[in-house]
């Protein structure tokens, strides 16, 4: 009987919420050109859209200092197939738009360091979720959701309270988040993120073939993921940054109260206000192990 | 809701049934291929999108280890369907060895959506032609009025005032499946025609879309151009308007049995004419793959056996009474009751329980559909076991065994047809045993090499 999810679609119905980063440090120095990206993302948007037709296909570019929806294909849904090609181009200028405008920002924020910046993944993954529940709370049916992540510039430890809340966000709401790292070097956050929500994380070896791997491995619904053989994650970074000076750390303080997470002894929890009165010994003597 | 997808499937095998060549030539549309595609299962929608790009054939092994090894029926169901519709095409090498490759006509049209996305079949009429377009209400309104005023005339001819213009011929070969006629009585609708009302519109369409194309042949049309032209008709744009003068002969004949449908609202202007798709049509391609039953609900259930049905339609009236005592009926509101007495007569003319229920909860009123469970548990309840009241004998086509010649040998039997799952009955003391019918090769085979 279809009582108990009567509220769902079928099953091979999804949202897929595509968080794009576009962070221009990155891509500067990226193997695979952005326009030869973005090309392959667009054909990975149209190929969701093809397979079946109430998927919804939602894309959030990710800069160094602001987030912005890119494209929802049910604003082209309403009149057809037509739509869908020209909210495509409409896309391609708004990420244009939307780069520029974030480094117009990114230059009066003044606070990047060049180099090595990462993009605003807490942001995107936020406004993810709230377009999830969004969708949730209208109408009687909904499809099924899920995230993707095409990450290339490195984490930024700073973001770690902000990223690790939505993934727990998205565990709740059973939202699995996917990840493919466009990137040199792997994401310890995304690792957790697919991790925790039983989502897929992977690192394509061949960038150029970078559609495949998205058609092979990210189009498949979450149906049908059951019968496939799909990639494994090796082993995941489960590395903490502390609290106070946001570096990734092996070891460090736990506030015995509310579990925030300190590279050098403090007297006071700054989170929660606790005092520690018990002086310490040296952390290399008796190390407080933190996963 | 699995009725539509049965119906709806039963249209694709339709289509797989086409020979070869007008299957290929079906392809050259890149609608067809898109509509195709999309009433795949979700394992062979994967597939197509794999080997999208992939233009040498890939060893049958390989596409094997995509999947795990404890799903490979559905696998095989997948690969049987795409091979069916020949978008898969079997090649075999010097070693007899299985490869697939992709339909080439199939890919490139594929491909080239992936590019450019969707288009539209053909461009529509500018506003400044059209003088007054009915508004997507309007237009809703019309399809359901026209569908409605079919449906009322399929089931019973009498009542109709406004009768479509349908030749008697044509209605006749639609009501062949529904409708059973004894000599010198006035036909009634048979345990398929009640069925076929329970149905969703979306499966009663492609069911009549069948029935439609099936008898094209009779008419001296070719199937092969209906099709094409049905499923491309469902990627025009609901509302906007397409004039007549871009179809072929055999395309406008065909528009005017579907204006009757309410599938498309035929409008005439000053100098040309067009058409207008319903919801109907553009439903009819995407109900291929997913059952999404847009349409609000209209009927409450009580605990109390009351039916509410908020509607003013005499067809939904004529639909509650197969199975319900219909009471009042006020201007948008038919107040029913399901007794046992008029369940007794919905199981009578065939209808099931499931089916009963399964309609409730499908039309189910906006103000209940969060309710879990919708229909309450106590209806249902008794609407299965009035049900069962009906079945308390059960018919079994078997054969019994008896004059066995030792008490091992009937022992053995009795094992032997247990762990199959085919032993009805025995009888250690005489030993007689029944087994069903469809096991009797088998059990000969068993006792003849026992002896």
């Amino acid at each position: 009987m279809t009582t108990t999810h009567s509220k769902l679609y079928a099953d091979d119905v999804s949202l897929v919420v595509v968080v794009v980063d576009t962070n221009p440090f990155f891509w500067a120095g990226a193997a695979l050109p952005f326009a030869d990206f973005f090309s392959h993302l667009i054909h990975f948007v149209n190929s969701l859209l093809l397979l079946n037709h109430l998927n919804h296909v939602v894309v959030i570019a990710a800069g160094v200092s602001s987030c912005a929806y890119v494209f929802d294909s049910s604003n082209a849904g309403a009149s057809g197939a037509a739509d869908v090609a020209a909210t495509l181009d409409k896309a391609s200028r708004k990420v244009e738009e939307f780069i520029k405008q974030d480094a117009r920002e990114t230059a009066g924020n003044g606070t990047v360091a060049a180099g090595g910046a990462a993009s605003l993944f807490s942001g995107a993954l936020s406004i993810a979720l709230c377009y999830i529940q969004r969708i949730f709370r209208s109408g009687t049916r909904h499809p099924q959701p899920r995230i993707l992540c095409l990450q290339g510039s490195p984490d930024g430890p700073e973001q770690y309270v902000a990223v690790m809340n939505s993934i727990f966000s998205a565990q709740r709401s059973m939202i699995p988040i996917d990840s493919c790292i466009v990137g040199t070097q792997d994401s310890a956050f995304l690792q957790q993120a697919s991790y925790i929500t039983g989502g897929v994380y992977m690192k394509p070896q061949e960038l150029s073939g970078l559609f495949q791997y998205l058609a092979a491995v990210f189009a498949s619904d979450l149906h049908s993921r059951a019968f496939l053989r799909l990639p494994k994650t090796l082993g995941v970074d489960f590395r903490a940054s502390c609290f106070c000076h946001k570096k990734t750390i092996d070891m460090g303080y736990v506030c015995s109260v509310c579990l925030s997470i300190f590279c050098k002894y403090h007297k006071k929890c700054s989170t929660c206000g606790s005092e520690f009165i018990r002086v310490m010994p040296d952390l290399n003597s008796m190390p407080d192990q933190r996963q | 809701m699995p009725q539509v997808m049965v119906v709806a499937r039963n249209f694709m095998d339709m289509v797989a049934a086409l020979p070869a060549a007008k299957l290929d030539m079906l392809y050259d549309s890149a609608f067809i291929c898109e509509a195709v595609l999309r009433s795949f299962p979700p394992l062979a929608k994967k597939y197509v999108l794999q080997m999208l790009y992939v233009s040498a054939p890939v060893p049958a092994a390989a596409i094997e280890e995509w999947v795990l090894d404890e799903y490979a029926s559905k696998h095989k169901v997948a690969i049987d369907r795409l091979v069916q519709l020949r978008v898969f095409v079997e090649v075999r090498d010097r070693r007899k060895e299985v490869s697939y490759r992709m339909n080439n006509k199939f890919q490139a049209n594929m491909q080239k959506y992936l590019v450019s996305g969707g288009s539209l079949p053909r461009e529509p009429v500018p506003s400044s032609i059209t003088s007054r377009l009915p508004t997507v209400t309007e237009l809703e309104n019309y399809a359901l009025e026209q569908w409605e005023c079919f449906l009322l005339q399929l089931i019973n001819s009498s009542q109709v005032e406004k009768g479509t213009s349908f030749s008697s011929s044509m209605m006749r070969t639609f009501q062949r499946g529904l409708l059973s006629s004894r000599d010198n009585e006035a036909p009634k609708l048979s345990e398929n025609g009640f069925q076929f009302l329970l149905m969703e519109t979306n499966a009663q369409l492609w069911y009549i879309m069948r029935e439609y194309i099936s008898s094209a042949e009779e008419r001296g049309v070719d199937p092969t151009e209906l099709i094409s032209f049905l499923l491309e008709l469902s990627f025009h744009t609901l509302g906007d308007a397409y004039s007549l003068n871009t179809l072929t002969d055999v395309q406008r004949i065909a528009i005017r049995d579907l204006a009757e449908l309410g599938l498309v609202k035929l409008q005439q202007g000053r100098k040309d004419s067009w058409f207008i798709p319903t919801k109907l049509a553009t439903n009819l391609s995407s109900s291929l793959s997913d059952s999404s039953a847009s349409k609000e609900g209209i009927v409450v259930v009580e605990t109390n056996f009351r039916l509410y049905a908020y509607s003013a339609s005499r067809l939904h009236c004529e639909i509650l009474r197969l199975f319900s005592r219909v009471e009042y009926q006020l201007p948008n509101l038919i107040v029913g009751a399901i007794t046992k007495e008029s369940l007794y007569g919905a199981f009578d003319n065939g209808i099931t329980a499931e089916q009963i229920i399964a309609f409730l909860q499908q039309n189910a009123h906006p103000r209940v559909i969060d309710k879990i469970p919708i229909v309450p548990e106590n209806v249902t309840d008794q609407i299965r076991l009035w049900e069962n009241d009906r079945n308390r004998v059960e018919m079994v086509l078997s054969h019994a065994y008896e004059d066995f010649p030792s008490k091992d040998m009937f022992e053995q039997c009795c094992d032997y047809a247990r762990d199959n799952g085919f032993l009805l009955w025995e009888d250690a003391k005489k030993m007689r045993l029944i087994v069903r019918g469809e096991f009797h090769e088998e059990m000969r085979v068993f006792l003849r090499r026992q002896r």
